[in-house]
């Protein structure tokens, strides 16, 4: 992967105004996403699509590690499972030896700080090697919080975790309610979207997709390649937390398995079937995701399976993925759109000279 | 505080001391001695040319001052302060540069791109996460960078489409990029057409005078209208030093350049 | 030796005086008052033999993982089905069979079998593509774990060892004085001690195979230098499976022996691809001599652990893992 389409220089001059620059697709898509609750159906608006921007969040953490940074993290569930602990903690919760009862504009902040310092302490662990052990490492981290949380009472709640885990009932709007939680789903996956699409730009994640293309020549620009990436988990944590925080308010508990080993494989399995490429990959893999996982027992029923072979599903799917496009479905997409420019009679269309 | 200003200081506290003094440098691949006990001393704002033949360690002398390899021995101190175990950025915040005798350089982005990320690297927006606005001194520092090496034409142009020799401008405009007090071209002309060797030397001629450099060169002719002084160095030594014309007669030279070399 | 207590007499004189007391505490008979510290000796000496076992297993486990990745930088994450599905070959092989001896060859030449599939499907045609194979092997692990669900159900099985290993064997470890007189010795449980002699014997074995043979300076050579391996051509591929299967074969093995230990289950196969991670990221990538002392180390950690401080023992191991990272990234015994 090389730098890809950052053309920000050649924004500083006669660009146009930023509404012109949306592309069309945006704005189709935007309206209608705007508008879905009055058709969809509850479940629709609470199950599918709320579920796929808080899972689409916690994939993109990942997408901007591994798509800007190359360095592909597996503790993305465990900040968002450590963010989702916190709020239970500081905030109120149906447990209420342990839940603190904090008011939510000091319990949220403080879940999110806690996340982001879990974030950073992985970072500056799992940077001090390179590539694959960053895998190891962070899948050993993911699994040293889900045993932790497991076996720790007193803070955790042990085995069963927490339930009674509620937004906040801000102005006197019931958060839980489907066009609500969808709503505020919505807002904060396009705020986290748009937040790694705009800082992609920006010196910070330009200097990102520098050191993971060439970190030599970046030191010897004076860049501190290792500062960086450890600013990038903290980042990433930053995102993970808030789709976390979300996960939690949306089944109204936080319980060890949340922040299973399985949910992190999962994150990561999200993550590459949507493409990391770009950032809209992490919500076409979570919608796909969601989908399946929705869907997927009745369809297995269908054709003579038990409906518990969805995992065998979802592993041959990633499988496939994997094998055949490593960019995901954004890369099969580009790649039917290459085909389709492909001018028949000039076999090498589709190439820039 | 200004970038000038904040030049200046630095001058000012180490005003007398040597821009680069290299003391007891060596460098071990293995069993193999790359570099062997160097002693480079050279003063602020001075122009020298290293010359050697092939695999005579003068790459290997530039990563070990910015400190792309650790040393093996030796003491490096950087206008009086020892850097020896600094890691690379922290060198090159403190005024070093570098070109490199391959250029590195980011394929996906263009050329004012490229230049941008060199300045912001050895500015405090390294972590910013605010993009460049339309009046942004960065912007506009890598601005002048690229009309310096000619390269406007290509300003928005992605690097992977440039000639060979306009890469070797940009590797330039890169070293150029903030506020430099040394420079270490590697082999910047090597591979350029005789016109852009003419652009070359006139760029290097209109550095600033404080803006010292060392430029490894094969070509003599080049060497000498940039450098006040030469080094020749032979496997992994220092062999001679001194003036250029000195080094032109001295008959073991000749007879080294004339038989090992290629320049 | 000398050497290294020259360079760190510190550490040296610290590892001498532990392993001093080490010793007393194994063999002295216990004064009261260390009872009273730390309870009965047999609960100690137990910790520690069940410890010592477990990594022996861990090692079986962990030395194929580093194997194959010193050798070919193949990061399989698919090692812990390996394990699991040897496991359960295993228990299909004594049962079916009524012998317990011929799970250990049925499970090593399937799942070897196994792993050269893998080799030349999966990692000879990603070569050098790191990423993708990791995601390939995570995407393998998670079909096979629903495979052999599908197949073996979420029951738990236990491998039964014969009747001439069953027994508890009388060790010459005296736990306890009777008010007699008479001394108590410790009885362990005659099947673990020769599982961990034969997987010493292993280790052993693959130390000298890797140091003492053609073949394994060969390996080496490739593990040290990468650029030899493509220079000496045709003959290193060969080599490349005969590694994979060896490795896999292992899991396959460590998997009867887990069976026969513990029990098999869905899980187990993250829980050891989980451990064989730690051991090898404790004892340094690629390195069989760490593999053995990242196995005793977390072994250990997980037995004194689950004895002395019950609710968080898993953590220690992790613990040991962040300490060994934030101070010597490379392992104990890697090479940076
Ligand atoms: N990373 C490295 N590892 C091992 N050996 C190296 C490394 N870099 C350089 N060398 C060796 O060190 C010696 C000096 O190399 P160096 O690149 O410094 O020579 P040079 O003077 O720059 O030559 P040239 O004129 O060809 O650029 C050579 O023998 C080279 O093979
Ligand atoms: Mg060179």
């Amino acid at each position: 992967m090389a730098l890809a389409d950052n053309r920000l220089a050649s924004d500083g001059r006669d660009r146009p105004t930023w509404f012109e620059r949306v592309p069309p697709a945006y704005w189709v898509g935007g309206f209608l996403l705007l508008v879905m609750p009055s058709f969809a159906s509850d479940f629709i608006l609470f199950q599918i699509f709320g579920w796929t921007f808080i899972l689409g969040i916690i994939a993109l953490s990942l997408m901007f590690l591994a798509g800007y940074g190359g360095m592909v993290s597996l503790a993305q569930m465990t900040f968002a499972g450590c963010a989702g602990y916190m709020v239970a903690i500081f905030g109120t919760s149906a447990i209420t030896d342990i839940s603190l009862g904090w008011p939510w504009f000091v319990a949220i902040p403080l879940a999110l700080i806690v996340a982001v310092l879990l974030g950073t302490l992985t970072g500056w662990l799992a940077v001090r090697t390179e590539g694959i052990y960053t895998i190891m490492i962070t899948l050993a981290i993911a699994a040293a919080f889900f045993y932790f949380t497991r076996q720790n009472y007193v803070i955790f709640n042990g085995f069963s975790g927490f339930n009674g885990v509620l937004p906040p009932q801000l102005f006197g709007v019931d958060w839980r309610g489907s066009t609500a939680f969808y709503y505020l789903t919505l807002f904060w996956a396009a705020l986290c979207y748009f937040a790694v699409l705009y800082i992609s730009r920006a010196p910070f994640g330009l200097a990102l997709q520098g050191i993971r293309d060439n970190q030599r020549r970046m030191s010897a620009l004076g860049f501190n390649a290792i500062a960086h990436r450890v600013a990038a988990y903290a980042f990433a944590a930053l995102l993970a937390g808030i789709g976390g925080i979300l996960l939690t308010w949306q089944s109204a508990q936080i319980s060890p398995g949340t922040a299973g080993i399985g949910a992190a494989i999962d994150i990561l399995v999200v993550a590459v079937i949507g493409g990391l490429r770009h950032p809209i990959g992490a919500f076409i893999g979570a919608f796909i995701y969601v989908i399946l996982k929705t869907f997927a027992l009745d369809a297995l029923e269908a054709i003579g399976l038990a409906g518990e072979r969805f995992q065998l599903l979802i592993g041959l799917g990633f499988l496939l993925i994997v094998f055949w496009s490593p960019d995901g479905v954004l890369g099969l997409w580009a790649r039917w759109r290459e085909s389709r420019s492909r001018d028949p009679l000039l076999e090498r269309g589709g190439e820039r000279p | 505080m200004n970038a000038p200003a904040r030049i200046s200081r630095r001058l000012g506290a180490s005003g007398t001391a040597n821009a680069l003094e290299l003391r007891g440098v060596s460098k071990l691949f293995g069993a193999l001695v790359a570099l062997e006990d160097i002693d480079i001393t050279v003063r602020p704002g001075e122009r020298r040319a290293v010359l050697g033949s092939n695999g005579a360690g003068k790459t290997t002398l530039f990563n070990c001052i910015t400190g792309d390899f650790r040393a093996s021995a030796g003491s490096i101190r950087f206008f009086g302060e020892d850097i020896s175990t600094f890691p690379p950025h922290e060198r090159i915040r403190r005024g070093l540069r570098r070109t490199y005798q391959i250029s590195l350089l980011f394929a996906g982005l263009s050329v004012l791109d490229n230049i941008y990320l060199a300045c912001v690297g050895v500015s405090r927006r390294r972590f910013s996460f605010l993009r460049p606005r339309r009046d942004d001194s960065l912007m506009a520092a890598a601005g002048e960078l690229v009309e310096m090496v000619h390269l406007d034409a290509d300003r928005d142009t992605l690097v992977s489409n440039l000639s060979y020799g306009q890469q070797r401008q940009l590797e330039i405009a890169m070293a150029l990029s903030g506020a430099p007090r040394f420079i270490l071209f590697d082999e910047p002309a090597a591979g350029l057409s005789p016109s852009e060797r003419g652009d070359l030397v006139e760029i290097l001629n209109g550095l600033p005078a404080h803006m010292g450099y060392i430029i490894i060169e094969h070509d003599m002719d080049v060497a000498l209208r940039v450098a006040e002084s030469v080094t020749m160095m032979h496997n992994g030594r220092i062999f001679r030093e001194g003036k250029p014309a000195e080094i032109e007669q001295d008959p073991e030279v000749q007879a080294l350049y004339l038989g090992g070399g290629d320049g | 030796m000398r050497g290294v207590i020259d360079r760190h007499p510190f550490w040296s004189a610290v590892i001498f005086v532990v392993a001093a007391v080490l010793v007393w505490m194994i063999f002295a008979v216990w004064p009261d008052w260390l009872k009273d510290l730390i309870g009965r000796k047999k609960v100690f000496l137990n910790a520690l033999f069940n410890g010592v076992t477990l990594g022996g297993l861990y090692f079986l486990v962990a030395s194929g993982f580093t194997l194959i990745f010193g050798l070919m930088r193949n990061v399989n994450l698919a090692h812990g089905s390996l394990y699991l599905l040897g496991g359960y070959v295993g228990y299909v092989a004594a049962e079916v069979t009524g012998l317990w001896l011929l799970a250990f060859p049925v499970a090593f030449i399937l799942v070897a079998a196994f792993g050269i599939l893998l080799q030349f499907f999966v990692f000879r045609r990603m070569e050098g593509q790191d990423l993708r194979q990791t995601l390939v092997t995570i995407g393998i692990s998670i079909v096979m774990a629903d495979l052999m669900l599908w197949i073996w159900g979420g029951d738990f099985y236990n491998i039964t060892p014969p009747e001439w290993l069953s027994g508890p064997m009388t060790t010459f470890f005296v736990t306890t004085v009777k008010r007699s007189g008479d001394l108590v010795f410790l009885k362990y449980p005659l099947v673990r001690i020769v599982i961990f002699a034969a997987s010493v014997v292993v280790g052993i074995g693959m130390w000298l195979l890797l140091n003492r043979t053609r073949i394994g300076m060969l390996i080496r050579a490739g593990v040290d230098d990468r650029d030899m391996l493509s220079a000496t051509g045709a003959r290193i591929q060969l080599v490349f499976v005969g590694v994979f299967a060896f490795g896999a074969g292992l899991a396959g093995v460590a998997g009867v022996v887990g069976g026969t230990f513990q029990s098999l289950a869905p899980g187990e196969d993250v829980r050891f691809l989980l451990a064989s991670l730690v051991v090898v990221i404790v004892g340094g990538m690629g390195s069989i001599p760490g593999a053995a002392l990242g196995a005793l180390i977390i072994g250990l950690a997980e037995q004194f652990g689950s004895v002395y401080f019950p609710t968080y023992a898993v953590v220690l191991t992790f613990l040991i893992m962040v300490a060994v990272l934030a101070f010597r990234p490379q392992g104990l015994m890697g090479r940076s």
